[in-house]
Parts: structure tokens; C-alpha cells; sequence
């Protein structure tokens, strides 16, 4: 079965966060770490920010692997699972609101394809970068 | 108010008591009225305040990184050459990200005034120092010194200060500093703690230079765009920073001390401190909000509740600021003013010979105007967290039209006090 990162990169419309992931050093955590639940920000969420955001991020691997890790909680969370829970910790530290209904939203945005299963975990498509705060 | 509110039809009109400015932030407005006299003013001012901002952020990195422990630091506000000649990492040909057109090192107005001070006249710096014609850098420590003592609002920074490796960090910084030094080093080995925290209090010096040193580009390249009329109304001001505040938000808050030539990474940048989490937003909280009452300026009696108990309800920033009372020598908010009115483009000048006393009262003026600036500030930091945390403003889904509407409204409860001026800055003749 692949891995988080086998399925970010064989799949179309990632190649944002992969290179984000790469550039943060995170690559080998999330390809034999785990196992993780990934909330993944496609291309079009990464293109919702505003010019040198994300450039910003790519130049300073720390910070953007703090941002990255805010996208990732410890553990096997299917979205059936998060149901009873208003928050999940993030590995930065910070809690992520969760709802599942009547909508499957992550924080302020939209998962838009849920429960991919990895080999080290699973991963829940979403349409906007999260942050902190 | 001249403004219309684009209402959102899905939403029924906030009953909010600042129901026009909510209308108007949920229209992509700012808290201040869009109106060409608030542009021309706000910009005008933002680049009186770039200028001395140029030197504040250089002398905070200056004392931070090389002034360092100096005992008796005072020349800490004779910034070397090397800090003034220091590229901004936003200005230049080489900029990590060009924000401001204009070149890299000192503004030349600045290094003008530095050199020639009110008097004119190239005088040794001494004499302007003792003088005290220059730069007010104490404004720039009087920041610094509020988002120190605040500390509520910078969990994560703090909670590293107060950490081992932060600790082992200065140490090797504090013995390097002081080696050859036996009585420094003596009373270092009896009081430690005091000595941690004024390492501590040098890296909030570094975090308010890091943070600064975006914001003065920022201000400059504004001031540029209107002079060559491609910035014309509020909302565009606001826009500029909302995306100035996305674009840096990640750039490293960091302490790097040099002694004897060698870099001592007291904060390293791999602790992944961000501009916006550790530095712009409890400078915002600190400063805007809650700084401290002002000595000299009125009395209060705390007993009577005058002052509050939490320091998370202190609202003594700009933003509640009577600038009139204020407007007392030597305190922080008057040496602002004193330095702007070094840098004040010729149209705001004429702007406050025509208003009020003229020139008699032009600090308070520009205060006032600085006051309104900074509701700007504050307006594009609202719309900055609503677009980081919560939802576009033409969002389909009216749960969260909701939620952006509950935001902002608790966004501007914290202007239903009376000392706050939200309500006199959307008077034109509020002056």
C-alpha cells in the first residue's frame, strides 16, 4: 500500500504541498513515520494565498514545516471518528476545530475528498490552508 | 461617512452599536471611512513614520546583536555604520522578497536628519545626542518594553525564554560577552536570573527590529504608490497590507548576538518563530491595544479600579489614546510625534497650517492622523486573521457569513469603551 507521500505524489493536484513537504524536510516523516492523519491543501488552496506566501514559507524550511505539522494529528482519524470530537491536537501544538456535519469541515476549510487510506495513515483532501490561531 | 456597505443578502443587518463599520468591514472596507482626505492623510503619515522607523529597526538589531550586554550602554543609540549601511531584506536589488522599490540601506532623509538634526547644521554627534536632536529611539524601547511586559499574549516565544535550552543559549552568549571580565563574570555567578532576563529583554529588541524592519518598506512603498496615484482609496491601503501581512508571515523571529566575531544563536531560526504569530500579533495586542498608563500624563488610583486588574483589559494604545493629554514631552507617544514631524510630506504640512492652531498644535494633529493610521492597521490585521482563520467575504454558505459577522462584531466590542476612538476617526473633523 502506498505511503502519504506515494499517494500526495502519484495523484494530480498536489504538487504544491509536496514540494512544501519537501522543502520542510518532512518527507521521510511522513513516508515511514506515522501513523498520521493529514489534512491536505491542494493546489487551488496553496493559490488562495496571497503572492509570497508560500515563497516566504519555501525560503525558511522551519516555519513552513511548523505550518505543515499544523495539518497533521497523531494517529488513524477516519472521518467517522472525528464525529464526537470538536477539536483534534495538531503535531505543532495548536487544536483544530473539527465538524463533520452537516458538512465535513477542518478548521475554515472544506474537506473535499475524505478517509484516503495510507500505508502509515490516512489523508482528508481540504480546499484551504489552515493556520493557527 | 461616505462609504456605501455592500450588504450581503443573506445576511440581516448587524444590530451591532458599530453596525456601519461592520457593514463596511464585511464589504471589504476598513474601520476608517474611505474618503480621499483619510487616504492622503493616513498615507502622508505612514511615511513620516517609515522614515524614523528606518533607524528604530536598525538600533533595536544594532543593541540586540552588538550592543548586547554592554553595562553601560551609553552609546547603544550611535547604530554603526554597518546597521545603517545593513540591507532591509525587503528594499533592494537583493531582497529576499522586494516590497519597496527604493534601495536597501539607511533612507536618505534619515541619515539627512542624523546628520544634521532641527539645528540644520552638521554638528558632532555628541552635541546632537545631548541635545537630544535625533531619533527618539526610547519610543522604539517603550514598544519593545510593553510587548516584554505583556507577556500573556506571546505564549509560545515566551514559553521558549523561559526554557533550558534558551538558558544554556544565553549562557554560552553571557560568558563569551563578559570573558576577561571577572567582576561581570562574579556577579553573574550570583545573580543569574538577572542577567537571563536582560538577555531576554534583548530578544524582544530583536523581534520589534525583525518586525519592523518589514513594516517601514511596506509604509514606503504606499507612500510611493499614491505620490504616483496607483493607490486611491482606503480599502486599497488596507488591501496592500493585508497582503504584505500574508506575504512575510512566515519569515523567522530570531535573537542572533556577535561577540568577538563569532554568531551566538540565542533564538535560532530553526525554533521556527514566525513574523506573524511571535512578532505582529503581540506587537498589535501590546502596543495598538494595551501598552500602560503613561507617567506624567494623568494620574490614576488603582485602588479605585482606575487601572484594571488584568493586564489583558489595559487599553492605553493608540487606539483609546486622547492624543491632546498625551501630547506631554518626553512621554513614548509624543516622541513618535516629534519624529514624524521631521519626515512630514509638504501636503500634510499645508493640511495642518489650515487646520486647528496650525503649526501650534500640528503634533497633536498628527498624532490624531497617526491615530486614524492606525485604525487602518488595525482594520487590515481584522481582515488578515478573518481571511487566515475564517472565510471569504462573498462566501455562498451563510453559517459562514455568520461566523465572519460574529468575528468581526467581537473585533469591535473592544471599541465600545469609551476612551475608544473609533467613533471620533469616522468624523472628518475629528482633527
Amino acid at each position: 500500500m502506498p505511503s502519504i507521500v506515494d499517494i500526495a505524489v502519484q495523484n494530480d493536484g498536489f504538487s504544491t504541498l509536496v514540494a512544501a513537504v519537501q522543502a520542510a524536510g518532512l518527507v521521510e516523516v511522513l513516508a515511514t513515520g506515522g501513523p498520521f492523519t493529514v489534512f491536505a491543501p491542494n493546489d487551488d488552496a496553496f493559490a488562495k494565498l496571497p503572492p509570497g506566501t508560500v515563497q516566504t514559507l519555501v525560503d525558511n524550511p522551519p516555519q513552513l514545516a511548523r505550518i505543515l505539522k499544523f495539518h497533521v494529528v497523531s494517529g488513524i482519524w477516519h472521518k467517522d471518528d472525528m464525529a464526537q470530537q470538536a477539536t483534534l491536537t495538531s503535531l505543532e501544538g495548536s487544536p483544530i476545530p473539527i465538524r463533520t456535519e452537516p458538512i465535513f469541515e477542518v478548521k475554515n476549510s472544506t474537506v473535499l475528498a475524505a478517509d484516503i487510506i495510507a500505508s502509515n495513515g490516512i489523508i482528508h483532501v481540504i480546499d484551504n490552508v489552515i493556520l493557527m490561531g | 461617512m461616505n462609504d456605501t456597505a455592500v450588504l450581503s443578502p443573506t445576511l440581516s443587518p448587524s444590530t451591532h452599536e458599530f453596525s456601519e463599520v461592520i457593514h463596511r468591514l464585511e464589504a471589504g472596507g476598513s474601520m476608517l471611512p474611505d474618503t480621499p482626505e483619510n487616504l492622503k492623510q493616513i498615507i502622508g503619515i505612514y511615511k513620516a513614520y517609515a522614515v524614523p522607523m528606518d533607524f528604530y529597526w536598525r538600533d533595536l538589531l544594532y543593541i540586540a546583536e552588538k550592543v548586547f550586554l554592554n553595562p553601560l550602554p551609553a552609546f547603544k543609540y550611535f547604530i554603526s555604520d554597518k546597521y545603517l549601511d545593513r540591507p532591509n531584506a525587503y528594499a533592494g536589488d537583493g531582497a529576499d522578497l522586494r516590497i519597496w522599490r527604493g534601495e536597501a540601506d539607511a533612507h536618505p532623509e534619515l541619515r539627512d536628519f542624523m546628520a544634521k538634526g532641527e539645528f540644520n547644521r552638521k554638528l558632532p554627534k555628541l552635541f546632537h545626542h545631548l541635545w537630544h536632536d535625533r531619533v527618539n529611539m526610547e519610543f522604539a524601547e517603550a514598544c519593545m518594553e510593553a510587548m516584554l511586559w505583556h507577556e500573556d499574549i506571546n505564549p509560545q516565544f515566551n514559553a521558549y525564554l523561559d526554557g533550558d535550552e534558551y538558558k544554556q543559549n544565553s549562557d554560552l552568549a553571557i560568558r563569551a560577552y563578559f570573558k576577561g571580565n571577572p567582576l561581570m563574570l562574579g556577579l553573574y555567578k550570583l545573580f543569574p536570573d538577572m542577567f537571563l532576563e536582560q538577555v531576554k529583554k534583548l530578544s524582544y529588541y530583536a523581534n520589534l527590529g525583525l518586525f519592523w524592519e518589514v513594516m517601514a518598506p511596506v509604509f514606503f512603498e504606499m507612500s510611493d504608490l499614491y505620490d504616483e496615484g496607483k493607490m486611491t482609496t482606503v480599502p486599497e491601503a488596507m488591501d496592500f497590507l493585508v497582503n504584505g501581512i500574508f506575504a512575510v508571515a512566515g519569515r523567522p523571529i530570531f535573537h542572533h548576538a556577535y561577540i568577538d566575531g563569532k554568531c551566538y544563536e540565542i533564538i535560532p531560526k530553526s525554533q521556527g518563530f514566525t513574523w506573524l504569530y511571535e512578532a505582529a500579533l503581540p506587537y498589535v495586542e501590546a502596543v495598538f491595544y494595551r501598552t500602560a498608563p503613561f507617567r506624567g500624563t494623568k494620574s490614576y488610583n488603582a485602588q479605585a479600579g482606575q487601572v484594571p486588574s488584568d493586564q489583558k483589559d489595559f487599553h492605553y494604545g493608540i487606539l483609546y489614546a486622547d492624543v491632546f493629554p498625551v501630547g506631554s514631552a518626553g512621554i513614548p507617544p509624543t516622541l513618535l510625534m516629534q519624529d514624524m514631524l521631521h519626515f512630514l510630506p509638504d501636503y500634510l504640512i499645508e493640511d495642518y497650517q489650515q487646520h486647528g492652531r496650525g503649526e501650534d498644535d500640528i503634533l497633536i494633529q498628527l498624532g490624531i492622523t497617526f491615530q486614524r493610521s492606525m485604525y487602518n492597521v488595525t482594520s487590515a490585521v481584522i481582515q488578515a486573521l478573518r481571511a487566515a482563520l475564517l472565510y471569504p467575504l462573498d462566501d455562498p454558505n451563510p453559517d459562514h457569513l455568520k461566523a465572519n459577522r460574529q468575528f468581526f462584531e467581537q473585533q469591535i466590542d473592544r471599541f465600545k469603551r469609551p476612551e475608544a476612538r473609533l467613533r471620533d476617526v469616522q468624523d472628518q473633523s475629528y482633527r
